[in-house]
């Protein structure tokens, strides 16, 4: 297994960082789309419209 | 959907060019950057650090036109967008301060040295934190948004000049400001990348896909945003 990724990613340590930084935004990504979905949900449950335009 | 597809993609695509790529002398292929004097492979930092304070500007302006668009309307919807591209610009600008602070510890020596860059956006800070305690200061919400538009427009009149005026029409160590030319003893124009474009053409096509891509990411921020200040609004008033 030392010649294989484990080896490469021990010689290359910037690789490691950036499966990193891949995976935090992964993480956000996925995280904006279920905040999206949720609130989506809410807006079709409250009904629209609800603007705050004043009643004149 | 399409957009957000678009986002995920391009965000990949800088970040596995923009760490990965190696910085070497003589760029001989398309997948190397050149080095930038002065930076070496800190230089990389421009694709994330300079995104960060350029939705700072976008962010403010975009508070003043929805300010704009409030004073003239009277919808508070237009408040919570204005409302939320404010809260986004402070996170964006605390994010520009922190990352380049950082990264002036390892180039300058310390993690700040009140250079023109750095001072402008501390007053910029200032400014519109202050705009958070006066919205936090009045309960009255028309008052509040009325208040908040015009100070909106105000701070923004200062951004053009600290973010694109006084830090380069002063000496400094910010890429891009004036420097004293060691041989003739003058002061001259600082050789930037941010300025002159001292990069080759694949890092400055990774430069403007990451500002693309955090422009999309902001914009889809923002309107998760303000959906939800709107919906807290609206429960809060039944």
């Amino acid at each position: 297994m030392e010649g294989g990724l484990l080896g490469f990613l021990e010689k290359n340590s910037i690789y490691i960082v950036l499966f990193i930084v891949l995976v935090v935004w992964i993480g956000i990504f996925l995280f904006l789309i279920n905040t999206d979905k949720r609130l989506k949900a809410i807006e079709k449950e409250l009904g629209k419209p609800y603007s705050g335009k004043k009643e004149n | 959907m399409i957009w957000k597809a678009i986002l995920f993609i391009l965000m990949c695509f800088v970040i596995i060019t923009g760490i990965s790529f190696p910085i070497v002398e003589n760029p001989q292929g398309w997948m190397q950057f050149p080095i930038i004097p002065g930076l070496g492979e800190k230089a990389k930092i421009i694709f994330f650090h300079v995104p960060t304070a350029w939705l700072s500007v976008i962010a403010f302006l975009m508070a003043m036109v929805y300010g704009i668009r409030y004073l003239r309307n009277k919808n508070l919807d237009e408040d919570a967008k204005s409302a939320a591209a404010l809260q986004l610009g402070m996170m964006f600008c605390i994010l520009a301060t922190v990352t380049g602070s950082i990264w002036a510890k390892f180039n300058w020596g310390t993690f700040w040295n009140w250079d023109p860059r750095e001072t402008s956006i501390f007053i910029l800070l200032l400014i519109y934190g202050s705009l958070f305690a006066l919205r936090s200061a009045v309960e009255n919400e028309d008052k509040r948004a009325r208040l908040s538009a015009v100070y909106s427009i105000i701070a923004f009149l200062t951004v053009p000049f600290f973010i694109f005026i006084m830090p380069r029409i002063m000496l400094g160590l910010h890429p891009g400001s004036l420097e004293i030319d060691p041989n003739s003893g003058k002061i001259v124009q600082g050789t930037s990348p941010v300025v002159d474009f001292k990069m080759n053409g694949n890092m400055r096509l990774v430069f403007f896909v990451s500002l693309a891509a955090f422009t999309i990411l902001y914009w889809w921020m923002w309107k998760v945003r303000y959906r939800s200040i709107i919906i807290q609004e609206y429960i809060s008033k039944k």
